[in-house]
């Protein structure tokens, strides 16, 4: 390589981390600035940390949407690992009436918009009574989850060898033992990436804690969206902006931690 | 196997909630698209609003501007995100850290994305400032609030800035686990960079190139969170999109009914493409084998 094109590559290179980074750090710069300073812009912030008390304590207000996305989230993540993990395993190792057309059931599930689901949600749920409880909106969010998860675990299954299950069988074991014994142990980088992308969409999603919650059971990015939304009341950006950075934390923490088997869930999970 | 009839109701839990929570959703639809429900006056309408949304005018217009969206970003963020691959291809640890930066914008909810560009198109974030100053060369003032085309762009723009990482991760996939050995050929046989790139390495990428088109065409016609935060589908309608569309009807005007109509037509579609992606991705072979 020539010094020009090493230069250039150089220059791109820094343009693109800047491009990535700065959104993020204006965020941050935002949420620490007072309200004075961000009328100004913020884009150096004058370390004022009103804005993470009143989100952390306060009111309560973001708390409760904090606390509530923490919770929902990570139920959410551990029902649909218990349910797809079975699931998963059935529809690489047996073959049965319909298979792949019920694989690919569950995957336009994955590909529907939400806004198909949440009508018909919003009145069933009201319906049943679980309207605004995390129950329901942990319910909903199967929707979604499930294919997910079994895709991955799928995808990952259907390159563990069948000749260790006809092995394991030939010894005696029972179908469980292979399963917690041999299949699990296997799949533990699977396990990883389902986890992560069941736990990213619950964390993420706006649309149906939006359309499902009101107060009780409202996560974080549906209260943004409420606190976003009042055009002409003057929005108060600090807060919005501290909240909006705590919901960038565990990406930006866990996305070194699995790197190595993020693109493999990307392309999955995201489908 | 003995015990293989025994194994299949293993599916069981998976099948029950999701047959709850995704079939009978589908069938109430089906039922709310034929009538006036929840209205003061109940009635079976039939088929009637799926005539009326073919010339309801504020359901093209979102059709055809979700799909112009969708065309502009696929023409930036192909292009970019396969430029990407190429330019961080080597292993090293810069090339590392950066390929992590761009594929982080992906992890980040919709919501927040929305809410950091709200941040920084107002008139004094960076990047209201530098468009400004920009566009103040040419005597105009960048304003994402009124002027429609402005939204527009700025739309697309934060389109490319939060889903590029996507297609790099892809490209980047494809040009690790691709054939050298027909590349080391061409170039002993002389052929120029484009050469190898269009008859080598680009057979070699269409596969997954279509694949994550499809999968961000799809996602193109679902944007909703983002969009709505940075724009409120504004100015006028210049940035309304088909879900805010079925949204404003169905949870704001309370018309659930055409709601669901339109929410069915737009769920067949995305259906279609889904099947269509699955063929790209599995180049025909079937998911399961």
């Amino acid at each position: 390589m020539t010094k020009l094109s090493i230069l250039l590559r150089v220059i791109i290179l820094t343009i693109v981390a800047a491009l990535f980074i700065i959104p993020i750090y204006f965020t941050f710069s935002v949420s620490i600035s007072s309200k004075a300073r961000i009328n100004e812009g913020a884009i150096i912030p004058d370390l004022y940390i009103g804005h993470w008390i009143e989100i952390t304590g306060g009111f309560g207000y973001w708390r409760t949407g904090i606390i509530n996305s923490v919770i929902i989230s990570l139920i959410c993540m551990a029902l649909a690992l218990v349910i797809s993990l079975p699931a998963g395993y059935v529809f690489t190792r047996i073959k049965f009436l319909a298979d792949k057309h019920l694989f690919f059931w569950f995957l336009t599930n994955r590909m529907a918009p939400p806004v198909v689901f949440a009508i018909p949600y919003l009145m069933i749920w009201r319906g049943l009574k679980i309207w605004d409880t995390h129950g329901g909106l942990i319910l909903a969010y199967m929707v979604f989850e499930i294919p997910i998860t079994i895709w991955i675990i799928a995808s990952f299954l259907a390159v563990i060898p069948r000749e260790i299950d006809e092995a394991a069988y030939i010894d005696g074991y029972s179908t469980f033992r292979l399963f917690v014994k041999i299949i699990l142990p296997l799949l533990r980088p699977a396990i990883g990436v389902a986890m992560f992308f069941a736990w990213l969409f619950a964390w993420t999603d706006m649309f149906f804690a939006s359309v499902l919650t009101s107060v009780n059971a409202k996560t974080l990015p549906a209260q943004l969206l409420t606190a976003l939304g009042k055009v002409g009341w003057g929005v108060e950006y600090g807060p919005a902006a501290a909240a909006g950075f705590v919901t960038l934390i565990p990406g930006v923490t866990l996305l070194y931690w699995i790197r190595r088997y993020i693109l493999r869930g990307f392309v999955l999970g995201r489908l | 196997m003995r015990n293989m009839r025994f194994q299949v109701w293993l599916l069981f839990p998976a099948l029950a909630v999701t047959a709850f929570v995704g079939i009978f959703p589908i069938f109430s639809l089906i039922n709310y698209a034929l009538q006036t429900p929840f209205a003061i006056e109940n009635r079976f309408i039939g088929l009637d609003y799926f005539r009326v949304m073919f010339r309801d005018y504020r359901v093209v217009d979102a059709v055809v501007r979700n799909l112009t969206f969708a065309a502009i970003c696929l023409a930036i963020e192909i292009p970019l995100g396969l430029g990407l691959a190429y330019l961080l291809r080597s292993p090293g640890k810069i090339n590392a850290v950066i390929s992590a930066l761009i594929a982080l914008p992906t992890l980040f909810p919709p919501v927040t994305i929305g809410m950091m560009w709200l941040l920084m198109t107002r008139s004094n974030g960076p990047i209201g400032i530098i468009f400004n100053s920009v566009m103040g060369l040419f005597g105009g003032i960048y304003d994402p609030f009124r002027d429609s085309l402005h939204a527009f762009g700025t739309v697309v723009l934060m389109d490319v800035w939060h889903w590029t990482g996507l297609i790099f991760l892809v490209s980047l996939a494809a040009l690790s686990g691709m054939d050298e050995t027909y590349i080391l050929s061409a170039r002993t046989e002389g052929a120029t960079r484009w050469q190898i790139f269009r008859y080598t390495e680009f057979p070699q990428l269409i596969f997954p190139l279509t694949f994550v088109s499809l999968l961000r065409l799809i996602d193109t016609l679902k944007v909703f969170d983002e969009v709505y935060i940075l724009t409120g589908g504004g100015p006028g309608l210049s940035t309304e999109f088909i879900t805010q569309y079925i949204r404003t009807l169905g949870i704001e005007q309370w018309n659930i009914g055409y709601a669901s109509a339109i929410s069915l037509v737009y769920l067949y579609i995305v259906v279609v493409l889904c099947w269509l992606m699955i063929t790209a991705l599995t180049k025909g072979r079937g998911l399961i084998e």
